[in-house]
């Protein structure tokens, strides 16, 4: 491959990185298209000096192609257009510097201001290697408590509670807002007010041992009515199994080692330490943005986690392929 | 310059680890505050008939005054007390059950496997009648929270009445040892398990369960006592239909009025798994047909789990003795955020009102600190004090009869909070107090210790602890860990107190002779004068004393003071159950105040009888 | 690149292989019942004068590895374990750290009253945690008497400071099961 096809094969890929659910230049939330309009400012003001620095190099270099006279050298006349120049250039900075600093100041105000009265709360606390999201609320009896996702209404300021049981991780919404550290041991937050709906795609950006990298957040903003809607749906506990498969299934989570970690409401599995299922077939995706949501990779994680996330914390316990069938067919009803 | 002022830190550093780490002496001795009221509360009347002789439940009678009427032993003449006779049961775990005595027998029931003994009184060193072996499982052991503890059975009506640790309760022939019933109520795979003495009464065997560091959901079934068949049962969380809160129930505040707020003051489910146990005392109203009880603790003790005032957990119910149906209830503690059961005991008393008219009340000693008067027909609160040093709560509201918690107290998770007081056995655990309507006076042995409190997220498995926190307990202000206090309801302040080195961890005694008794870890059993609280006799038992001491009339008349001396339950853990100090946070927190227990008693199962000389 | 280049990167590379990796080894994640845990006994009287058969070396392995013992840390803690017997310092459960044991403080013994359960209390764990999650757990027990290496225990606790830190607990002797309580 040429230099310059390699050139032209970057550039190609570089929007790519621009679009879809995981773009910190999408500006889908409050703050996010706050730091697309100051990114934008930036990348102007900074273009523009930069062609005018470069012009002014290129043309420099193009008179100094003459060469030097012994009267060049020995008579340095200031130029007559050097002040005036030198003033204008200066004023160029000054200006370029304030717009910048201005718009800084701007956005950060406004980014103030939309976090200034949330009207939606939730608490995000990260594990080794996935997401426990709890939605508060003043009537205790409807809290929400999902794993490895968040649904926001939009144009709803949400205000994101974030605390860590173990390491330092980082939550990124790349199309919502920046970047905020989860510390274990102190208590950190961050706002959302997401302008657009759709399915946008979390991660966690620090790192944080050997899954770090497999530790996403499903996102997804929709309307306030579709959002109601998923709300009261979380509030209900767990279907009964109704099929004899589903219930072989139900067994075999209730009485074994599933229930030594996880949590179905509604049935005798009341662990607190991982992901809670009440819900896992709502999501998109598996272990944290692992592998989408099929009923083949639902086998295949419950068969041998440990072969699709290398040294997380669920064990591989050795299921026989019908006790497999029947714990993923109870997972399936799990709406 | 540098060097100067890094030796002269060095020197404050020394001088601050001097002052602050040696054992600091506390004064012993009796501390007096003044005179007690004349006024005096007077014991519920129809719940606590003139004294038999008898010895027949636990609190002495239905109002739980354990006060004994025998006036044969007086300050003139305890100082020559001497031991009648002893038994050993054979057990070495932590005794708490009080011998009963009807007539010429006197039974004795042990901590785990619940042997109970009859001894003919009637005999010279009182032979064993007949042995009861009811053998409850040994897993139950695995997963009682503070030692397999019984706290007594109930003689009535020619049976006995008592719980095992396994979960059943039985009822028992007291002239043969016959087992006549067994029910099963209480489940060990859940964590479950049944500790409390029951009550009796009204043809009831009230039963209540254990298991609120367990994540068991809490319950008070009534079998009736001539078949041990389930006449109704009360849970403590739920719906109002499971937790027995009909049309006849009215709070005496707003914030205990209310539909299912069992369930809605909880995130979902969690009240399934909430506490809320009935491990205590149960106390009764022949009149008005109401028993009364407390809640223990919500479970876990990490309380960012359970969100909510988390009812009806850590308050007191008043329920209707024929169908259980609720009365009033009145949360003590909502939100519970140190494991401040609402268990202790309840004495029912006639209060003097402001007109000279007598309000029927219930006064009561709290795990909060705070010593509750409440008219005990609606719950009202009439006077509530703090009994002991409290920086976990700031008071309470007396218009919504809210607990005010202080903020900085409150446990949070990945991080510790220092110096909370009283700490989780609160400033008096189950060990019950005893009332004297002769001075009026309430004898609370109790607690004064603090705790660093670091919380984390508890995970549920059935039959295995919820807890979710680590705890140290350390002596409160002034070094003692324990205090006797003797406390005026009426004056609603103390008129004295004795300062004790170890925990008290053994109920009270008070006799209408003028005497006061009650036993330390160490095992001294300890005869005071109930007006003042001078010392005039004591005696140095086997083992550490956290039992219920009694008084009798024998057959042969005379008056007989016996107790039982067998350290253990969950201050005396280090020892009953040998664990190591090295470990501050063993025993949910406990051994790092008990440190020095395994060199001041061993375990025991003793029961004394002491008597005057001739 | 001088001569020495393959010569140094050889050198570094011989050091770090020599310098106990054993004690990082991660195991094998897919083979659940590589190391099932043996049926053993806790007695030392076997008619005929048997004696208790010798601890597997594989199983003698895990008290060396310090991931073994770090996720029976994470474990006892969320397992409950130190729910009933604390940092070591036991409460419902017995002590775990000092020289008492009432059914073998042997490794493999240790693991086997994880998954049988034994009586007066101690709950069968089989069915609820997997083989590899008792070795890890037995690993850790041992650790909290000390009788792991020091360069494999994890220096802290997870919480409030409990017990001195691992690197500096001492070693008990182990009493067997018969040994006087």
């Amino acid at each position: 491959m040429t230099l310059r096809g390699a050139a032209w094969a970057l550039l190609a890929i570089l929007p790519g990185g621009c679009a879809g659910a995981q773009n910190a230049l999408g500006g889908e939330g409050a703050e996010g298209s706050n730091f697309v309009q100051l990114f934008t400012v930036f990348m102007i003001v900074c273009a523009v000096m930069y062609v005018l620095i470069t012009a002014g190099l290129l043309i420099a270099l193009w008179r100094r192609r003459q060469p030097l006279t012994v009267e060049d050298r020995r008579h340095h006349e200031t130029s007559s257009a050097i002040r005036p120049a030198l003033i204008g250039w200066t004023a160029l900075v000054v200006a370029g510097l304030t717009a910048l600093t201005v718009a800084s100041f701007f956005t950060d105000r406004s980014n103030a201001a939309n976090s200034a009265s949330p009207k939606l709360s939730l608490t995000v606390t990260a594990n080794q290697w996935w997401w426990d999201v709890e939605y508060q609320s003043a009537d205790a009896s409807r809290t929400v408590h999902t794993a490895n996702e968040i649904h926001l209404p939009v144009g709803v300021p949400a205000q994101v509670t974030l605390k860590s049981n173990d390491v330092i991780h980082s939550l990124w919404i790349p199309n919502l807002a920046g970047k905020q550290d989860l510390i274990p041991g102190r208590v950190t937050d961050i706002q959302f007010v997401p302008r657009k709906t759709g399915n946008y795609r979390g991660q966690c950006a620090e790192f944080c041992g050997i899954q770090h990298t497999l530790m996403a957040l499903d996102v997804t903003v929709e309307s306030k009515a579709d959002f109601q809607r998923w709300y009261e749906a979380q509030l209900k506990p767990a279907p009964p199994p109704a099929t004899p498969q589903q219930l072989a299934g139900y067994r075999y989570f209730a009485t074994r080692e599933c229930s030594s970690c996880h949590n179905i409401g509604g049935t005798p599995a009341s662990g607190q330490i991982a992901p809670d299922l009440t819900h896992f077939a709502s999501r998109r995706s598996i272990a944290a943005g692992t592998l989408p949501m099929t009923r083949a990779n639902l086998a295949r994680w419950v068969a041998d986690p440990q072969a699709v996330k290398k040294g997380n914390n669920m064990p591989t316990i050795g299921m026989t392929d019908a006790e497999v069938d029947s714990v993923v067919s109870y997972l399936e009803t799990l709406k | 310059m540098a060097m100067i002022a890094l030796l002269a830190m060095g020197l404050v550093a020394a001088v601050l680890i001097w002052r602050f780490s040696r054992d600091r002496a506390f004064e012993t001795g009796v501390t007096n505050y003044g005179e007690s009221s004349a006024i005096k509360a007077v014991p519920a009347p129809a719940a606590s008939p003139a004294d038999d002789g008898n010895w027949t439940m636990p609190g002495k009678d239905y109002a739980s005054t354990r006060f004994s009427g025998l006036k044969q032993i007086e300050p003139a003449n305890v100082g020559k007390l001497g031991v009648a006779f002893t038994f050993s049961t054979g057990t070495t775990e932590g005794f708490e059950a009080p011998p009963l005595v009807v007539g010429p027998t006197m039974y004795v029931v042990s901590p785990w496997p619940n042997n109970v003994f009859a001894l003919d009184l009637t005999k010279p060193g009182a032979p064993t009648k007949w042995t009861y072996e009811p053998k409850p499982a040994a897993a139950a052991k695995g997963v009682a929270c503070c030692g397999p503890v019984n706290r007594g059975a109930v003689y009535s009506g020619g049976r006995l009445y008592m719980n095992l640790l396994d979960g059943h309760t039985v009822a028992v022939d007291a002239s043969s040892g016959r087992e006549i019933w067994r029910t099963k109520l209480a489940d060990i795979q859940k964590g479950e398990t049944i500790t409390m003495a029951p009550l009796v009464a009204d043809g009831k065997v009230l039963v209540g369960n254990s298991g609120g560091e367990m994540g068991v959901r809490g319950w008070l079934a009534a079998l009736d006592a001539g078949s041990g068949k389930l006449a109704w049962k009360a849970y403590s969380t739920g719906p109002d239909s499971e937790a027995l809160i009909g049309s006849d129930y009215r709070a005496p505040y707003s914030q205990d009025q209310g539909k299912d707020l069992g369930v809605k003051s909880w995130g979902p489910e969690q009240w399934k798994i909430g506490g809320g146990t009935v491990w205590g005392w149960i106390s009764y109203d022949p009149e008005l047909k109401l028993i009364y009880y407390g809640t223990s603790n919500p479970g876990p003790w990490n309380a960012e789990q359970r969100p909510g005032d988390n009812k009806w957990t850590a308050g007191v119910f008043a329920r209707d003795i024929g169908t259980g149906q609720a009365r009033w209830f009145y949360q003590s503690t909502p939100h519970d955020l140190f494991d401040h059961d609402d268990i202790n005991e309840i004495l029912l008393v006639d209060w003097p009102g402001r007109n000279g008219q007598r309000i029927p009340a219930l006064i009561r000693p709290s795990r909060n600190g705070y010593f509750y008067v409440q008219d005990r027909r609606n719950g009202r609160i009439l006077s509530v004090d703090p009994y002991a040093h409290i920086n976990a709560y700031k008071g309470v509201d007396l218009n919504s009869g809210r607990l005010i918690p202080a903020a900085e107290k409150e446990p949070k998770e990945g991080r510790v909070v220092r110096n909370i007081c009283p700490g989780p056995p609160g400033a008096k655990d189950w060990n019950p107090s005893a009332f004297s309507p002769i001075t009026g006076l309430v004898y609370i042995p109790h607690l004064n210790i603090c705790m660093d409190m670091g919380v984390k997220n508890a995970n549920y498995i059935a039959g295995t602890p919820f807890v979710g926190a680590d705890v140290k307990m350390y002596a409160g202000p002034g070094g003692n860990r324990g205090a006797f206090t003797a406390w005026d309801p009426v004056a609603r302040r103390k008129v004295f107190e004795i300062k004790e080195d170890l925990p008290l961890w053994s109920p009270a005694l008070a006799t209408a002779g003028g005497l006061v008794f009650y036993g330390t870890m160490d095992g001294w059993f300890k005869a005071i004068d109930a007006r003042n609280g001078k010392l005039l006799w004591q005696y140095k038992t086997g083992s550490g004393i956290i039992g219920q001491p009694i008084s009798y009339r024998g057959p042969d008349g005379r008056q007989y003071i016996a107790v039982p001396s067998g350290v253990g339950g969950w201050a005396g853990a280090i020892v009953s159950a040998d664990l190591d100090e090295r470990d501050p946070t063993a025993a949910l927190g406990f051994v790092n105040v008990t440190k020095d227990l395994k060199k001041r008693t061993t375990k025991g199962g003793t029961v004394y009888v002491f008597a005057l000389p001739g | 690149m001088s001569s020495r280049f393959p010569a140094r990167f050889l050198a570094l590379g011989l050091i770090a292989a020599l310098c106990g990796c054993q004690r990082e080894n991660r195991q094998d994640w897919n083979k659940p019942h590589a190391r099932a845990v043996p049926a053993t006994s806790p007695d030392t009287i076997f008619p005929g004068g048997a004696a208790v058969p010798p601890l597997d070396a594989r199983a003698a392995s895990f008290e060396g590895n310090a991931h073994v013992i770090a996720r029976g840390q994470q474990l006892f803690a969320t397992m409950n374990c130190s729910g009933c017997h604390s940092h070591g310092g036991g409460g419902m459960g017995p002590a775990l750290m000092d020289d008492k044991w009432l059914y073998g403080g042997r490794i493999d013994q240790i693991a086997a009253s994880i998954m049988e359960g034994r009586p007066n209390g101690m709950p069968s764990w089989r069915g609820k945690l997997t083989d590899q999650q008792m070795w890890q757990l037995a690993a850790y027990v041992r650790s909290l008497s000390g009788q792991v290496r020091k360069d494999a225990v994890s220096a802290r606790a997870d919480e409030v400071s409990n017990t001195p830190p691992q690197t500096q607990v001492k070693r008990e002797p182990v009493l067997p099961a018969d040994g006087p309580q």
